[in-house]
């Protein structure tokens, strides 16, 4: 089966500086996948590219076989409604209350009635389990509760891939492992393909199915596979981000 | 097509569903679907999803939905041959409490209603008086002790409000001046009372347009700043970071505004009542009326009571400005829309208190024969 994203010989940076040289990797369909790194080895730049946001210097980051590096117009806004992305912050919209955020991708994308809209919003909101807080405005929402807000409308579409970046960051670990499965869930249920953007080791360990992970010096992948084959690296670097403890003893 | 199928057999209705249920694709059916089941005779409804092949949330709002409406008319409902997959994410919504949320509304009654909105201005009030409380009390402590003021600060606020506002001061004064002169003159000409004009324009513009426009557009300029400003401040926990290292917010934000304001309130008055008179001269002008009658006109009818009474107002618009600004960026809320409100209520409050307080004094003014 053909990848659902495939990132061919991505060079990336700002001005000068290059964050990203020659990357090239695939995401297979379901997947969760989970880019990981030192801080500064460019985990949201790869994201911000992959979501179309920044452009690179050079190289192809296919969704689908579609482009998104090179697409334009219509056939950009095709590509962006098989993605969810869900930003660091939540990035909600301060004036709207949370179910309105929900609604917003529905009413711009869809000629559902609005009571067919809000359903569908509250359906997703049931999912992340703030159902209860609808009405609320983002401002009296909890770290947490942003979070899975943020989620709920980054699926409001029910896209194909949902985008992640550091969602469990700042959250208590009770918060952090129920936001993990909540991943879990999507993943398995909704058949969705996660790239998940984190540092955070239990997180990891919990969802991963696939892991890459970045190396700020080199500005390449440091290491891509399966957790267990990352513990076992023969890259020291790569074993002491996953056990930092084991390696200094 | 269509992309269900109804089969009616004995008392039982099928709704056989096929194709994609998506967002883009269920508009259709949906809507002839709820039609049609809302109007049936049936004793069993079986909704059959043989002939799914994929199903998102709004398909699933579309089952869940159907079954309601099936349900309503008193039809038993069920789903059969659902796949595997559609029957897990239907098991994850509840569709009783999703009924009930959509029917939900804004029950609250209009005496609730009037109940909040007078506890809502109550506490207005309450955070008005202890903000002029607070800032009364900062100002004296900071008089007394000026090496305690951030006159860095202040500086920096006075040449943002005062020196980077002359350029809309000097062309709206010019043109309340000119429009002023040009309503008047076009009056009096009929009279042949025209050289009168520059008692009313001179009048006008020192006793009232040059305090209050100057005002106003203070309030438009610094007033929104001074909220926007520190508005952002609280939502990035600034103010907090204030509290927690000692400080005083009031005492250290606002005090340097007000002081700042205040300082350069008056200098930009004279400056507005000056390039309001020049407006005034230049229609004259036009008129007949030579430089030198205008101002021999202009020295007959002021007295410098008419400036310092203007002075006066201003220094009082100068602290309300600077005031409502600050209180209302210290209540914001949190999150970009609370900035946005509280800089347009400032500009708002403080118009309204300025024209308010212009009016009083204007009564009183003319009572104590000022």
């Amino acid at each position: 089966m053909s990848p659902i994203i495939r990132v061919n010989n991505l060079t990336a940076g700002f001005a000068d500086r290059i964050v990203l040289r020659d990357i090239s990797f695939d995401v297979q369909r379901g997947e969760v996948f989970v880019i990981v790194g030192g801080s500064g080895s460019g985990k949201s730049t790869l994201l911000k590219h992959m979501i179309g946001l920044y452009q690179p210097q050079c190289g192809t980051i296919c969704i689908e076989g579609e482009d998104i590096v090179a697409a334009h117009g219509s056939e950009r806004q095709s590509i962006l409604r098989k993605i969810g992305v869900s930003f660091q912050t939540g990035a909600l919209f301060g004036s709207m209350s949370i179910l309105d955020n929900v609604c917003l991708p529905l009413e711009a994308y869809t000629d559902l009635p609005k009571q067919a809209i809000a359903m569908i919003a509250r359906m997703k909101l049931q999912l992340v389990s703030l159902g209860d807080a609808a009405n609320r405005m983002p401002a009296e929402l909890s770290g947490g509760m942003r979070k899975r807000a943020a989620i709920a409308r980054a699926m409001a579409l029910d896209p194909l891939i949902l985008f992640l970046d550091e969602p469990s960051a700042g959250l208590d670990p009770v918060l952090s492992a129920e936001l993990d499965a909540l991943l879990l869930n999507l993943s398995r249920v909704l058949h969705v393909t996660l790239v998940v953007v984190t540092h955070e080791l239990n997180s990891i360990f919990t969802i991963a199915d696939r892991i890459l992970m970045l190396d700020g010096a080199t500005q390449t992948i440091a290491a891509d596979g399966p957790l267990l084959k990352l513990l076992a690296h023969a890259n020291p670097q790569v074993r002491r981000f996953f056990a930092p403890n084991k390696e200094q003893m | 097509m269509s992309n269900f199928q109804l089969t009616i057999a004995e008392d039982r209705l099928t709704l056989s569903l096929r194709g994609r249920l998506d967002a883009y694709s269920i508009l259709a059916v949906w809507r002839e679907a709820s039609e049609v089941l809302a109007e049936i005779d049936s004793a069993r409804v079986v909704i059959d999803g043989t002939q799914i092949d994929y199903c998102d949330t709004a398909g699933a709002a579309m089952l869940l939905d159907l079954a309601q409406i099936a349900r309503a008319t008193g039809a038993e409902t069920e789903f059969v041959n659902l796949s595997e997959q559609v029957q897990q994410f239907l098991k994850l919504f509840d569709p009783t409490t999703l009924a009930a949320q959509n029917r939900q509304e804004d029950r609250s009654s209009w005496l609730e209603r009037i109940g909040q909105w007078g506890s809502r201005v109550g506490n207005e009030f309450v955070t008005l008086i202890s903000f002029v409380g607070e800032a009364a009390s900062a100002l004296v402590i900071a008089l007394r002790h000026p090496a305690c003021i951030r006159w860095g600060d202040a500086m920096r606020i006075a040449r943002e409000a005062g020196v980077d506002a002359l350029p809309i001061v000097s062309l709206i004064s010019f043109l309340i001046g000119v429009i002023l002169a040009f309503q008047a003159a076009a009056a009096m000409s009929r009279f042949g009372a025209e050289v009168f004009v520059a008692d009313l324009v001179g009048l006008a513009v020192l006793r009232e347009l040059g305090p209050l426009m100057t005002a106003i557009l203070l309030a438009g300029r610094s007033g929104a700043a001074f909220a926007a400003e520190l508005g952002t401040m609280k939502v990035n926990e600034e103010i907090d970071a204030l509290s927690t290292l000692g400080f005083e917010p009031v005492r250290f934000l606002a005090v340097p505004r007000i002081l700042a304001t205040v300082a350069v309130i008056p200098v930009l008055t004279v400056y507005a009542n000056l390039i309001g008179l020049i407006g005034g001269a230049i229609v004259m002008m036009g008129f007949g009326i030579s430089l030198v009658s205008y101002y021999q006109e202009l020295l007959g009818v002021l007295s410098l009571s008419d400036l310092l009474t203007g002075l006066g107002k201003a220094l009082l618009f100068g602290v309300i400005v600077a005031g409502v600004g600050c209180l209302r960026g210290l209540q914001a809320g949190l999150g970009a829309a609370a900035v946005g409100r509280s800089a347009t209520s400032a500009v708002v409050s403080a118009i309204v208190l300025i024209v308010a307080v212009d009016g009083l004094f204007t009564v009183i003014f003319y009572y104590a024969g000022i």
